[in-house]
């Protein structure tokens, strides 16, 4: 289990985190969101030891984490991360050992990383001739290369497209599933809320939510109705005002649905004012559990 | 963290950048060009027929064979090559002279000799005269010509030179050691702030700070770049080195110069990592690789300075109170303190002081850089200025 317990930190006057505090267990897959400048950066950089906080610590396995440990954990930096000119086979290798894997040991763990990565003839290749996707799994075998017990990856998931996603996030599962702590930033709320079973979101420096995505998504009691509608205005609606129209297609209308309001009610209402041809009953996004957990004023991007 | 793992990292670091200049092209070519102008320094002048004067002595019709061998037989000596220039009459002798034909002219009873004439040679002239003469007299006098021929060849006592220390040959020595100092230090600090760029830009160091201390990166950067540029060095110094040892080398260094020499390469690996230092942490400043130009500007005019400093103004004067200060101080002491050194001026306790200040300076400075480095590394996404990151006063 690693555990972050009241970490703060401030720049100058500029205070980044203020008291975060939050758990990731071994085998759960859990992520680090929130909008850009929430602090998911420096968090990561403390609990490296790259940057000391001024307050709270790291502690793994319920103790506090020391160089020793760090060298059995493997850190993923956004974007790049690599020797632009250093091949890339020398490169894991390097990075193996000053972790302290021994050299014959260090050159096996890379050639098997390379390999099951997609990357075994690219040994001798300069990082900066491969291709933005297999740059990307590089910088994941550099980050595992030397075994680590802990992964942790600043924003893996940014700029990849959707098949790299779904590689990345296949990787990741798998090393979750042998036991692997991981945990991993993201800005892009929607696109890792099916990536991630538990999730820590940071806005300004605090935790604003915290637990499994789908324990939220559930225990937040709103729900989403999407309808495909003709031959209706939106006059029906006047009878739910505490019902709020999220989207507005010509036919595709999706609804807000507040607890204590029953859906079914309003597509029966919906059903007597029009033609509905399609319907769907959601669980609200994570970007929308954001909104709702900060209030209007975050821009979620 | 122990002190062997210490080393450990740090070992890794330095063999990492020692390799990853080995692969550049840009440093092989220039290790290229190195070991040529190496050698160049060593074969050019025998090319040219190096730089063996040649005397010319003019006479009234043919020379005496008897003057000529003992002039040849001197030359041969004294590594100096003699011609005769045969003229028809005494003014023709004084003219040739003048002109600049001949270095000296023989004509009766006189020797011309040209106002700028080197001094060895008209010397070496009038002994071969007065030693025909005295022959001559001798052999009147009775002597057999095996007695005449012992007489001649009684040597001289042997020569030793015992001018005063500061002679030009030293000080152009100095001079050379002056330019490969300044050179080899502007070049291998900018390879370190490459480096440091190039690893806070691409956010490798941040990888390696959750493993390394920052020490142990910069240490491992400067010792790595510091043996490659030492090896460059070597390069351009072994051919020249090799031809001093060898008999006949065909290099007219002072004998001293080997010393300066090596007092020069000791130099160099002082100053190298007085400036080291501050060429990586002015380069963490920046963001992107292509500002680290701009970010090593301040130190990079310091060393220009020190350097111009050191090669004009310390020669001027080597024992000045501007010269003893630029020899102390701990940035311009490895430029200005082998210059003044070679000069031949400076007491040994001056040297080993001036010494122990720069290595101590380079110490302070490690542990300054690792703090700024540590702390400029991690702010990312502009450019910062060196006070946000100084250490604080606790």
């Amino acid at each position: 289990m690693l555990q972050v317990r009241g970490i703060s930190h401030a720049f100058g006057e500029r205070e980044v985190l203020d008291g975060v505090s939050f758990d990731v267990p071994a085998g759960v897959l859990t992520g680090l969101l929130g909008p850009n400048g929430a602090g998911k950066t420096t968090l990561m950089r403390i609990m490296f030891g790259v940057l000391d906080p001024q307050a709270g610590e790291t502690r793994w396995q319920g103790q506090p984490v020391t160089s020793a440990a760090l060298r059995r954990w493997g850190y993923m930096p956004q974007e790049r991360g690599l020797y632009p000119a250093m091949p890339a086979g020398d490169q894991l290798v390097y990075l193996a050992r000053l972790h302290g894997v021994d050299k014959d040991a260090a050159t096996r763990s890379a050639r098997d990383l390379m390999e099951e990565l997609g990357l075994a003839d690219r040994w001798s290749e300069r990082p900066d001739k491969l291709s933005g996707g297999m740059a990307q799994r590089l910088q994941l075998a550099a980050a595992l290369v030397h075994g680590p017990e802990v992964i942790v990856l600043d924003e893996p998931f940014a700029g990849l497209d959707p098949v790299a996603v779904d590689e990345l996030s296949s990787t990741l599962a798998d090393r979750v599933r042998s036991g692997m702590t991981v945990l991993f930033s993201s800005h892009q709320l929607d696109l890792v809320q099916d990536l991630c079973e538990s999730i820590v979101m940071l806005n300004d420096g605090r935790t604003v939510l915290e637990g499994r995505v789908a324990d939220l998504r559930a225990s937040s009691g709103r729900r989403q109705l999407r309808l495909t509608l003709t031959g209706s205005g939106r006059g029906w609606l006047t009878a739910f005002p505490s019902v709020t129209i999220v989207e507005d297609r010509v036919d595709d209308l999706r609804l807000d649905i507040p607890p204590g309001t029953d859906p079914l009610a309003v597509l029966d209402a919906a059903r007597t004012a029009g033609h509905v041809s399609d319907f769907g009953l959601d669980q609200p996004t994570l970007s929308q559990l954001f909104m709702s957990a900060v209030g209007d004023l975050a821009v979620v991007s | 963290m122990s002190t062997s793992s210490w080393w450990e990292g740090t070992r890794l670091v330095a063999a990492r950048s020692l390799s990853d200049g080995a692969r550049s092209r840009t440093m092989r070519i220039t290790t290229l060009i190195l070991l040529l102008i190496g050698m160049a320094v060593v074969f050019l002048p025998r090319v040219l027929g190096g730089d063996q004067p040649t005397y010319t002595l003019a006479t009234v019709g043919p020379v005496s064979p008897a003057v000529q061998t003992q002039l040849d037989a001197a030359g041969q000596a004294a590594g100096f090559g003699v011609e005769y220039l045969g003229a028809a009459d005494t003014q023709a002798v004084e003219f040739a002279v003048r002109e600049g034909d001949a270095t000296v002219g023989l004509a009766d009873t006189i020797m011309y000799v040209r106002s700028d004439a080197p001094g060895a040679f008209p010397v070496m002239v009038a002994q071969a005269v007065v030693a025909q003469e005295s022959a001559g007299l001798m052999l009147e006098a009775g002597l057999t010509a095996e007695q005449i021929g012992r007489l001649a060849s009684i040597p001289p006592p042997d020569q030793v030179e015992v001018g005063p220390v500061e002679d030009e040959g030293r000080a152009a020595v100095g001079f050379v050691v002056g330019i490969i100092l300044y050179m080899g230090i502007m070049f291998s600090g900018q390879m370190i702030a490459m480096n440091v760029g190039m690893e806070k830009s691409t956010r490798i160091a941040e990888v390696l700070l959750a493993v390394l201390r920052p020490s142990q990166i910069l240490v491992g950067n400067v010792i790595g770049i510091g043996i490659q540029t030492l090896v460059q060095l070597l390069v351009l110094a072994v051919p020249i080195v090799v031809a001093l040892t060898v008999a006949d080398g065909g290099l007219d260094l002072p004998s001293v110069a080997a010393g300066d020499i090596g007092l020069g390469v000791a130099w160099f690996m002082i100053g190298y990592v007085v400036y080291a230092f501050l060429f990586a942490s002015t380069a963490a400043l920046v963001d992107k690789i292509t500002e680290v130009g701009s970010a090593i500007m301040p130190v990079t005019i310091v060393l220009v300075l020190t350097y111009v400093g050191a090669v004009v103004l310390v020669p001027m004067d080597p024992n000045s109170p501007l010269s003893i200060t630029m020899s102390m101080f701990p940035l311009t002491a490895p430029m200005a303190m082998p210059i003044r050194w070679a000069a031949g001026v400076v007491p040994v306790w001056q040297l080993l002081l001036s010494m122990g200040l720069a290595i101590a300076t380079a110490a302070l400075l490690a542990r300054f850089g690792s703090r700024v480095y540590q702390r400029a590394l991690v702010v990312t996404g502009r450019r910062l200025k060196l006070r946000e990151v100084l250490p604080e006063r606790t």
